[in-house]
């Protein structure tokens, strides 16, 4: 994040510097390619999934989102990133804390197992819930005969979604926090604060744009996450499909207006982390352009 | 208050940052920890205040006889000043130097309207006034400077530590500050002790002056002692520019080169192989011999845009030699580069 933010600062330099640029045809034959390709793989598809979504009405576009299948996946979506964002809120914001602020041995490990659930495919990520907690895994039995359902449960869809949006906070705070460094951390120490005021009062403030950055994206892993909360699910229809299996469901079922409907409000909320996503961006660059104007202003 | 040191060890992994270090810092002085990077004063800096521990077991912190070594940071009432300043960057000037006195418990908190004299009072102090409401980064170097010392100064510290305070500001702010920095001292009384690797800075500000280097105490002395009375070889050559000698001592003489002197009387007396240490604004140059034992040479270089003169010479031994005389003295001698001169210290001082 804050690349762009560099980037776009430097923009302005960077008109004065003409002999650079490339000719004109150049220019508009890769800006077309690029545009070319971002129309068909990105946009052409979203509009065909509202297209097929409205296909017979509004009404029926209406009546597949409100049909108790769909309001089920819908709540288990919602319930489900109720739960894993906030946790992983707060592993991700003391990963990065411990990382950034402290030395001790076995931290390249922790960076490396925070890169983990990034590195090896959803579907493993859900083979390791089964295998730990299902009828026949490690700990099964003793689940079982304490009447404890994790695996074909929302709880196992919660443990797989958290395990796969982990590291979205934890790699956005890293780098901000270990360039921030903890001067102002300690000066808050020594003027007395506690650590509970260190944080709140110096720690917080200082990342609050990294951190809702880094919520922003692992929200919508969350409620899109696919591959390893099918594994874990078990598929049951109106009790263990979230949004993107109910999506699937259909579109196996060949209701595919239904499908897309329901493909259609994930694209939505997609797309509302997306315009977010751009304010929380736009807010961080617009505060970096006041001050560097303030400073600026200053001087002359 | 004073802070008494007493044989503290610090070591990160294999390096000994501070070995055994003991030390007693008068109560109402200005204290310099003196010495090149890595000489570990910012470490026993850190240690005093309480962020950094020293090795378990290596000894005591005492502020005014009460041992603090246990005591956690925020309780040890020091006002710490960082190099960069560490300003909260996301508060307002006001709520930087308020920052210590919001947190403060309820029952000793004090009220808002206090609070606001109190910070209005201090950005007085410091001259910054009509700035509370900026932010960090709308203010220069000496600016923040002075916010970050308002600040510590907020919380009525017991003492005043602060880690390289003009180190990364230009040369003429750092001036203006240093001196400023003493009167502030001057007004306040607060026992301070400050790290700093330039030596000017140490010997113009502080009322004492503590020399490091490798983790070890060299010399400890006003700024006076520890210029002209070095105690250790180290404290010669970081104190200042000084020429070197490969030389001898004999039965109270010392031998150097074509030179001979007779033996400091104020220093450890030594034989045998030693050392001789010359600071160019004791060595004296003569375009004539007069008889005395001398040492001849050819000038180089002449740099005469300054307070000085400095005159670089080669002897006939191959040694570049450095000299400051007065500008009126260079002018009455007429030398220039390629004349041949006749060089006799005027001051030595000997180490084995």
């Amino acid at each position: 994040m804050a690349g762009t933010v560099a980037i776009r600062v430097g923009g302005g330099r960077n008109r004065h510097t003409s002999g650079k640029t490339e000719s004109a045809f150049v220019r508009w034959t890769l800006i077309s390619l690029a545009l070319g390709f971002l129309a068909f793989f990105l946009f052409l598809p979203l509009i065909l999934v509202f297209t097929y979504a409205f296909g017979q009405g509004v009404k029926t576009y209406f009546a597949a989102l409100t049909e108790p299948d769909a309001l089920s996946a819908i709540r288990l979506t919602l319930i489900t990133a109720a739960i894993a964002v906030p946790l992983n809120t707060v592993f991700g914001v003391a990963a990065s804390w411990a990382i950034a602020k402290f030395e001790f041995k076995g931290k390249n490990i922790l960076i490396t197992l925070i890169d983990l659930p990034f590195a090896i495919s959803p579907i493993i990520a859900g083979l390791i819930f089964v295998l730990l907690f299902g009828a026949r895994g490690w700990f099964g039995p003793w689940l079982v005969e304490n009447d404890i359902r994790i695996i074909f449960a929302t709880p196992g869809i919660v443990l797989a979604t958290m395990f796969v949006t982990f590291p979205f906070v934890a790699r956005e705070l890293i780098p901000l926090m270990q360039a921030q460094g903890n001067e102002e951390e300690l000066s808050a120490l020594t003027l007395g604060s506690n650590g509970w005021q260190m944080f709140w009062r110096v720690t917080l403030p200082n990342i609050k744009w990294g951190l809702l950055y880094g919520v922003i994206l692992c929200n919508a892993r969350a409620m899109g996450e696919f591959g390893a909360v099918s594994v874990v699910s078990g598929h049951i229809r109106g009790l263990t499909n979230t949004m993107p299996l109910h999506i699937e469901v259909l579109y196996n079922d060949y209701r595919f207006t239904a499908s897309f409907a329901v493909a259609s409000l994930l694209a939505f909320l997609a797309f509302i982390t997306l315009i977010v996503k751009s304010l929380v961006e736009w807010n961080v660059s617009r505060e970096h352009m006041l001050a560097v104007r303030e400073s600026e202003s200053e001087q002359s | 208050m004073s802070i008494e040191v007493q044989s503290i060890s610090k070591t990160f992994g294999k390096f000994k940052a501070l070995d055994n270090i003991s030390l007693t810092v008068g109560g109402g002085r200005l204290t310099a920890l003196l010495g090149p990077s890595g000489s570990g004063k910012t470490t026993l800096l850190r240690i005093m205040a309480g962020l950094e521990y020293a090795d378990p077991g290596s000894g005591k912190i005492l502020f005014h006889d009460e041992d603090v070594v246990n005591t956690h940071v925020r309780h040890r009432r020091v006002g710490f000043v960082f190099q960069h300043y560490a300003l909260f960057r996301h508060m307002t000037v006001f709520n930087n130097v308020a920052f210590g006195l919001r947190v403060k418990r309820r029952s000793e908190r004090p009220s808002k309207e206090d609070i606001r004299n109190r910070v209005h009072e201090l950005l007085g102090l410091v001259q910054l006034d009509g700035l509370a409401a900026r932010y960090p980064h709308q203010l220069s170097g000496g600016q923040r400077q002075r916010v970050a010392l308002a600040r510590a100064l907020a919380v009525q510290p017991k003492v005043l530590l602060l880690d390289e305070p003009f180190g990364a500001l230009d040369a003429k702010v750092r001036k203006e500050l240093r001196a400023w920095l003493r009167r502030l001292h001057d007004d306040l009384g607060i026992t301070s002790v400050f790290v700093t690797h330039d030596q000017d800075e140490a010997l113009e500000v502080a009322d004492e002056v503590v020399v490091m280097s490798q983790g070890r105490i060299e010399q400890v002395g006003t700024p006076d002692d520890v210029f002209h009375h070095p105690k250790t070889e180290f404290v010669m050559r970081f104190l200042g520019e000084v020429n070197t000698f490969h030389g001898r001592v004999d039965s109270g003489r010392v031998q150097f080169g074509p030179l001979d002197a007779p033996y400091p009387h104020s220093q450890q007396q030594i034989t045998g192989e030693a050392r001789v240490f010359v600071r160019p604004h004791d060595v004296t140059i003569d375009t004539k011999t007069n008889g005395l034992t001398a040492m001849s040479a050819i000038v180089k270089r002449i740099h005469s845009a300054g307070s000085s003169v400095r005159v670089e010479v080669l002897t006939a031994a191959d040694q570049t030699l450095v000299a400051e005389l007065s500008q009126d003295r260079f002018a009455s001698m007429q030398i220039e580069t390629g004349s041949t001169v006749y060089i006799r210290p005027r001051h030595i001082r000997v180490f084995a």
